[in-house]
């Protein structure tokens, strides 16, 4: 058996690696603006996106605005993903359904519909005006805060349906139990759910987080192009300079990070819960 | 079923084989097919009523649009470059990348004696590597309702009086970032002088926007009031409803313009050249004009006098024309967008 799955299996690795590996090989090359990619085996693209205080800063942008999105849609999509799994019947699939549909439009179709909402002259800022509350427009769209709205919104489905799936597997009857020796709801949470449910918060978290970091369509759209990420810096040093050694080291370097962090999170988390 | 083969059989089969060899060896003969690399939306559509169904249709030629964005050709270009067989016969990209490519040695030099209509070229526009499609140049647009004096060209982009209410596209940098340089003193082939005017820019409160749809949506917003943007474009946006105006900058215009080539390494490339001459049939020129805003790159291309009005320049105004130094502008971009991102932008 295991022979018979040798040809598959060897086939997506090399459809999966052969990318990698040929853009790792890329980044070692170097630059010139007129023959674009030089032959090479240089660490320098690596060096200079680490020295530069300007790809630091971008990291760090990434880095937070990942972290407080994962935060925050993990916030927001407990109670509905609890909700979703302890739901019975017809409900159910309607909310399931209700739940994916925002998956079924692309990225860059829900950030137009924020820019919509939340531009000068949206909905919100008509409303803000309408009830008078404000006098000029709020500067909402071309902010961190938009970026951060548009992210939560693109990757909540993701969390509260990993979520229902692993709360669906505890059985109602522990925290019955738990409810009958007297613990309050939030003890029942904190104390039985949580710990029960980290399968589904660290796979949830670490999908969230990985979506995150890659995010592009919703930075470039909803924070302008004053706000940089860095998935959008990579995009321009392949795109807009051709600079395809130096766009595939910060597409490394984000790979890296975005692998250890994501590793080290959730072995930290199974630590503190199940320690 | 007999698989023998007789006499008789060879002897008649021997000239129908000599016949197909000798059309397999010919270089160029008409129909087949010829795979075309260009935009969507307007402009693909453009070119299958201009172009593709009148002009190469009658002459068998069934055409392949790939359509995608201009990074995706530049991109496949390079991977392909050391290879053997091009994916796209034809290329369409604006005249800067078309310039770096042509640099990497991925096309192959126009046949004027095959392409027979760049002769109607207008000779600024004239390359060896390709041929020029549709033009327009960099202007500066206004809000008519909110600025009542007509600026007069990148100067006013400064004025304090418009603070908060300049619109940049981020897009055209390199255009925005050459205007800048003509008007501190600099040049197509010095960009030095722009650095210190762009920052200077910056205590007007410009407004970078991402795409050319976001600062449309602005502009009719009314947020925005003056911006440096393509006359094509001001065209079009004033054809849907927008309240702009615009001026040709006194330093004179940055042209714009998009081009065609064929690989070299294509596979239908007789086709392909015969897919540049129908480009360049004043017709088919004419028809993008309306639609699209640019003007065509021929001579002999007659356009009704309102439409000219509306996007064209006059021939005092293609004098004063701010062609790019190509050579400079390839080395130099990198640096420039560095630029732009690290210190304007910031």
């Amino acid at each position: 058996m295991p022979l018979l799955l040798l040809p598959a299996a060897l086939l997506v690795c090399v459809m999966m690696m052969a990318p990698m590996v040929l853009l790792f090989r890329y980044s070692l090359n170097l630059y010139s603006p007129t023959q674009l990619m030089v032959e090479a085996l240089s660490p320098a693209n690596y060096l200079n996106a680490v020295r530069d205080p300007y790809y630091r800063d971008v990291l760090g942008t990434t880095l937070w605005v990942a972290l407080l999105c994962t935060l925050l849609a993990l916030a927001a999509g407990f109670p509905a993903g609890y909700a979703l799994a302890r739901m019975r019947g017809r409900w159910k699939a309607w909310l399931t359904l209700l739940t994916i549909f925002p998956l079924m439009v692309g990225n860059v179709v829900r950030a137009a519909g924020w820019m919509t909402l939340l531009g000068n002259t949206g909905m919100l800022n008509a409303a803000l005006r309408g009830l008078g509350l404000v006098g000029e427009p709020v500067q909402i769209m071309y902010t961190t805060g938009a970026v951060v709205i548009g992210i939560v919104t693109v990757v909540l489905p993701y969390m509260i349906l990993t979520l229902a799936s692993v709360i669906e597997s505890i059985p109602r009857s522990v925290e019955e139990a738990a409810a009958n020796m007297g613990a309050r709801p939030f003890t029942v949470f904190r104390r039985v759910v949580f710990p029960l449910s980290l399968p589904g918060v660290v796979a949830g978290s670490a999908l969230v987080f990985i979506l995150c970091m890659n995010a592009y369509a919703t930075p470039v759209l909803l924070g302008g192009s004053q706000f940089k990420m860095m998935a959008p810096a990579v995009y321009d040093q392949f795109v807009r300079t051709t600079n395809w050694p130096f766009g595939a080291a910060l597409a490394f370097i984000l790979l890296f990070v975005t692998l250890g962090l994501t590793m080290a999170g959730s072995a930290l988390l199974q630590r503190r819960y199940r320690g | 079923m007999s698989t023998n083969i007789g006499r008789r059989t060879l002897l008649g089969a021997a000239p129908l084989a000599a016949a197909a060899l000798a059309a397999s060896a010919r270089p160029a003969r008409a129909g087949g097919q010829v795979v075309v690399g260009t935009w969507g939306g307007d402009y693909a559509e453009l070119l299958t009523r201009n172009v593709e169904k009148p002009l190469l249709a009658p002459q068998g030629i069934e055409v392949l649009q790939d359509i995608g964005s201009q990074d995706a050709r530049k991109a496949k270009l390079i991977a392909e470059r050391n290879g053997r067989r091009s994916s796209m016969d034809v290329v369409h990209l604006s005249d800067t990348d078309m310039y770096q490519m042509a640099q990497l040695g991925v096309f192959d030099d126009v046949p004027a004696d095959i392409v027979t209509n760049a002769k109607n070229i207008i000779p600024a526009l004239h390359r060896a590597y390709s041929i020029p499609h549709i033009f327009s140049g960099q202007v500066i647009l206004y809000n008519p309702d909110k600025i009542k004096t007509p600026p007069k060209g990148f100067a006013d982009l400064w004025d304090p009086k418009w603070k908060g209410r300049v619109g940049i596209p981020d897009l055209n940098y390199p255009a925005v970032t050459f205007g800048t340089a003509i008007m501190a003193g600099g040049s197509m082939g010095n960009w030095e002088p722009a650095k210190k005017a762009l920052l200077d820019l910056k205590k007007n409160k410009p407004v970078v926007y991402p795409s050319h749809e976001a600062m449309a949506q602005a502009l009719k917003a009314e947020e925005v009031w003056i911006a440096p943007m393509w006359l094509a474009r001001t065209y079009m946006w004033r054809k849907a409803g927008l309240k702009i105006a615009h001026i040709v900058p006194e330093e004179g215009a940055i042209p714009v313009i998009f081009e065609a080539a064929v690989t070299k390494h294509a596979q239908n490339k007789a086709n392909g050249w015969a897919y540049l001459n129908a480009m360049l049939d004043a017709g088919a020129q004419a028809g993008f004009a309306d639609r699209m805003g640019y003007v065509p790159t021929v001579t002999n291309a007659r356009l009704p006098d309102d439409l000219a009005a509306q996007i064209g320049f006059t021939p005092a105004q293609q004098a004063k024309f701010n062609v790019p130094n190509y050579e400079y502008q390839a080395k130099n971009l990198p640096a420039i967008l560095d630029f732009w991102n690290r210190e304007f932008k910031a």
